[in-house]
């Protein structure tokens, strides 16, 4: 076993001091000798046939080297062949990078030119003639599943594009004994992780292989979307820094790809585009709108046996995610709670808006917004107290490890603890005092109580449990790798096998290898970041699904033992030693013990570098020469539930952090402004590697969903026109809004995993909305106010109160 | 059609011919390769772009490159001193306060800006002054406190220098 004198302290960012200087390299930094700079031409109707485009006047600008336009596209491309998010379809629909003789969104590319500046191609762009013949639009999901509504397309014959259901348990019997059925309609509104950073693609075409250069979270995604779209394999794909991820640049990210690699082959020059933030506002994806009819079958003590959901998802205007956000709940399906049985019925409704991608939570903000409001409206209706109906259904320390009825481990914890611990931190006696003082004023406090699970570690077979029939499975488990290797001179590099966006792995993973390889951490070091043609990377290697701390710790801890094994190997050859009796410290490899004459010979990492590369006549018989180990990990418990079985239990995650958030607010009733005077989140995490990197995981994403809750969004109007295309509009918090968050870590460690570790990466967005609603429904509840719609804008506030004052 | 300009940048003077529709922060990134300032929005909101134009703070996409002809610009890169980082630079490492790194150039001269003009701010001035600059990672909270932090290095920097 490792020491641990760098894991579990907050060890300096690694990464920083190049950030603070300016001098992280972001695609938008690079430049290629020749390159040329691209635009979009994209629609502005949200519904309109392409009829003709001509790029011909375009073509004519001095400074204009490559036009491609729709017909282009089908001619030097092909459809990218339909993930798993799209194997719900009835029929299969061929999907390009760019707009073929249709638009169904707002912003969705027409046409992309390259030129010797980026002003010269924002100037071509307006030489280019579309002719495009309007259609009715569609934006609610409502109107869309009429049989009447605009059809976006024509081969579905319809709007509502898939429907499927998963049953766990028995639900129907729970409901049949249940003292009483309690019922409502949530609402949760499109919103976005808006990366600070847009899309960026710099793609160049030589003669033995075409590189891109993006940042992109899922460099697989690209990989895969190069090949299929433009036939080409020798295909490399880097990923240099990255400004912020959050699930935002995995999927629809690649039709950019595609289409900067295609002007690049057309121009025989380099080509770098770069996303505007207005372009990212209408056209770089947002989450589903999700409506949820919920039923919950409830004994009189307050005991939930079953829920039925149907979940209607807006999707927007593509097929290609058409079920991300319904099969992402099967992560958090029970959230906390030890309920056996539930049916969950869902629907994807395509509507003129952008199409939808993961973003910080992706579908289990929803999932628990379900369970968090239900657990408030079963205590409202039976006259109980909201935290005790929790407290009862909630899974218990003693049932750990525990399966969950759709098959998901929870490995370890404790979520009473974590609500116990919470009301302590909050003072929620002392917040009902004060809350009782106000009563009848005009400002109203209110506190919201919620607990939630992050999970983390994807399972590529999760898709299969609503598509068993697919013929192509997705991938299963996960597989990921990592190379640490020791220098001639003695300092130690390695390299992950995934991209960063910012979450410190560089830092984190040195401190496994530090401590591991027991060497100073100020002589680790990452060589780079993603490159796939170096990286060793598999299914798992993505910025995505909490995949971090599961997958690269692993690996890398994997990796960081193989060489340690090395090292002893050949340090016992070089001091005649027996490996089993060594030891190493701050790179020295030194004999257990002393002899009566003093400490033994000693050798140090850079000896043995010296040796490994350098001197054959020194190493042992039979010692492969070099100093560097490449491990690929598989989670060694990804069974049992790897595949899905009989009855659809699948694990669609791997380890399940936890945490309670208490949520304390200020309603204005004047004038509906809610102010969060203070937010307390309790949290396990598992072991923590690095503790001060996880508080920033979970301050960020517990603020994004706070944000999000108070009136972050996206707004169409009825024309499918984006009437929030700056983030102003947009309503993303500042310094002013986003309150002080407290934290307090209550790690449990998983007994699964390398180090005890769960996933800490953006479980904080996924009960915050539902803190946030808790709180202000209990603030208004001198109204009688029911809070089941997200955001909780003044408007939408004050229009609450007005109607039950 | 082309402008002349003339400008001093973290100290250098520079020459170029630029467009008149040239933004200062373009002028910064693609005419003389200071990519430290970046750009989030290029309509005045996230703040990634956050410049000093003689002494003020400036969003860079807000400014045309020919309203800086005469001007003394600093950025980023002209903050920390023979490698050493700048006190403000070092405690946004020291605190964590920073993770994708995008809005960090933008925040460390809003920092510096507003510790200039007010070496003891309270932590509401804090959230006031720097409410002009967007962070979608952190949710503040570390940069906060490192402000407050930034500002006691500061003063013992400050002593230190004169």
């Amino acid at each position: 076993m490792e020491s641990r004198k760098y894991i579990g302290r907050s060890a300096r960012s690694k990464e920083a001091p190049r950030y603070v200087t300016g001098r992280g390299r972001y695609v938008d930094d690079l430049a290629l000798p020749r390159m040329l700079h691209a635009c979009i031409l994209r629609s502005p109707y949200a519904h309109a046939r392409i009829v003709a485009v001509d790029g011909r006047r375009a073509e004519a600008l001095p400074g204009v080297k490559a036009v491609v336009t729709p017909e282009a596209v089908k001619r030097l491309s092909r459809p990218f062949k339909p993930g798993r998010y799209a194997a719900g379809l009835r029929v299969p629909i061929p999907e390009y990078a760019g707009a073929i003789d249709k638009v169904r969104y707002v912003g969705e590319p027409v046409a992309i030119v390259a030129a010797e500046t980026r002003a010269g191609a924002e100037d071509a762009l307006e030489l280019i003639d579309v002719e495009y013949d309007p259609l009715p639009s569609v934006v609610s999901t409502e109107e869309a599943a009429l049989p009447s509504a605009p059809v976006l397309y024509e081969e579905l014959g319809g709007n509502v594009a898939w429907e499927g259901h998963v049953a766990y348990g028995d639900p129907d019997a729970a409901f049949a004994r249940a003292d009483r059925i309690v019922r409502q309609h949530l609402t949760m509104h499109r919103y976005s992780s808006t990366p600070l950073e847009p899309f960026a693609c710099l793609a160049e075409a030589a003669p033995e292989r075409l590189t891109i250069w993006c940042n992109s979270q899922s460099p697989d995604v690209i990989y895969e979307a190069l090949s299929e779209a433009l036939g080409i394999d020798a295909v490399r794909v880097i990923v240099p820094d990255v400004g912020g991820g959050f699930g935002q640049k995995i999927h629809l990210i690649r039709k950019y790809a595609v289409l900067t690699a295609l002007l690049a082959v057309e121009a025989g020059r380099p080509v770098k585009w770069i996303e505007d933030r207005s372009e990212h506002m209408t056209a770089g994806g947002h989450s589903c709108e999700q409506e949820f009819d919920v039923e919950a079958a409830v004994t009189a003590e307050g005991e939930v046996l079953g829920l039925k959901i149907r979940d209607t998802d807006d999707v927007g205007g593509s097929v290609s995610t058409l079920t991300i956000h319904f099969t992402n709940k099967l992560n958090n399906l029970f959230n906390t709670y030890k309920v056996q049985h539930l049916r969950l019925d869902g629907r994807s409704v395509l509507t003129n808006k952008c199409p939808v991608v993961p973003n910080r939570g992706i579908g289990k903000p929803g999932m628990c917004f379900v369970w968090e409001r239900t657990m408030d409206l079963v205590a409202r209706e039976l006259g109980l107290d909201a935290i005790e109906v929790r407290r009862s259904n909630l899974v218990r320390k003693e049932q750990f490890p525990y399966t969950t009825p759709n098959g998901n481990i929870h490995g370890s914890g404790d979520y009473e603890a974590l609500l116990d611990r919470v009301l302590v931190n909050v003072e929620y006696a002392e917040v009902r005092r004060r809350q009782a003082e106000r009563r009848g004023g005009s400002t109203l406090l209110g506190i919201g109580v919620v607990i939630g699970v992050e999970p983390g570690g994807r399972n590529a077979a999760r898709d299969m449990a609503i598509f068993p029939q697919s013929a192509q499975m997705p991938g299963s488990g996960g597989v990921e790798g990592a190379t640490v290797k020791i220098e001639k001179n003695g300092s130690v590099v390695f390299t992950l096998g995934s991209p960063s966006c910012g979450q410190s792995h560089e830092t984190t993973a040195a401190q496994i290898v530090a401590d591991v390889l027991g060497v100073a951490l100020e002589r680790v070091s990452a060589a780079g970041t993603f490159d796939s043609v170096s990286s060793p990377w598999g299914i798992s290697s993505s910025n995505s699904g909490n995949n971090f701390h599961l997958y690269d710790v692993g690996a890398v801890h994997g990796a960081a033992t193989r060489l340690r094994d090395k090292v002893l190997t050949l340090a016992a050859s070089v001091l005649r030693a027996d490996p089993s009796l060594l030891r190493i410290e701050d790179g020295v490899v030194i004999p257990r013990g002393t002899g009566p004459r003093g400490p033994v010979e000693s050798v140090t990492f850079a000896e043995l570098g010296k040796i490994a590369y350098t001197n054959q006549a020194l190493l042992p018989p039979g010692f492969e020469p070099g100093l560097q180990a490449t491990y690929y990990h598989s989670h060694p418990h990804a069974d049992p539930l790897m595949l899905p079985d009989m009855q659809g239990r699948v694990r669609a995650q791997y380890t399940f952090s936890s945490a309670a958030h208490a949520a304390v607010v200020e309603v204005d009733v004047e004038t509906g402004r809610v102010r969060v005077v203070r937010y307390v989140i309790v949290s396990d995490n598992g072991t923590l590697i690095n503790p001060a990197v996880v508080d920033g995981q979970i301050y960020g994403s517990a603020a994004h969903g706070i944000s999000v809750a108070l009136g972050e969004g996206f707004v169409y109007g009825a024309d499918g026109q984006l009437l929030t295309l700056t983030l102003l509009d947009y309503g993303k918090s500042t310094t002013l809004e986003t309150p002080r968050i407290e934290v307090e870590h209550c790690p449990v460690p998983d007994p699964f995993t390398t180090l005890g570790q769960k996933a800490a990466g953006e479980g904080a967005a996924i009960p915050s909305p539902a803190a946030i609603a808790s709180a202000v429904e209990d603030a208004l509840a001198p109204f009688g106010v029911e809070v089941r719609e997200l955001p909780l804008s003044p408007e939408r506030v004050w229009e609450l109160i007005r109607a039950r004052a | 059609m082309t402008h002349s300009i003339r400008l001093t940048v973290n100290g250098e003077t520079y020459e170029r011919e630029v467009e008149a529709r040239t933004l200062l922060v373009h002028f910064l990134r693609e005419q003389i390769g200071l990519t430290g300032t970046h750009v989030g929005c290029v309509v005045g909101e996230c703040g990634a772009c956050s410049v000093l134009v003689n002494g003020a703070l400036v969003k860079a996409c807000l400014m045309l490159a020919v309203q800086a002809d005469g001007c003394e610009v600093t950025t980023v890169e002209g903050l920390s001193t023979r490698g050493a980082l700048h006190p403000v630079q070092q405690a946004l490492v020291d605190g964590f306060a920073l993770q994708c790194g995008f809005c960090t150039p933008g925040f460390v001269m809003a920092v510096h800006a507003l510790l200039a003009r007010t070496p003891d701010p309270t932590e509401e001035q804090i959230r006031e002054e720097l409410s002009s600059n967007l962070c979608m990672c952190t949710g503040y909270v570390q940069i906060i406190e490192a402000v407050k932090d930034a500002a006691s290095r500061l003063k013992s920097w400050n002593r230190g220098s004169t």
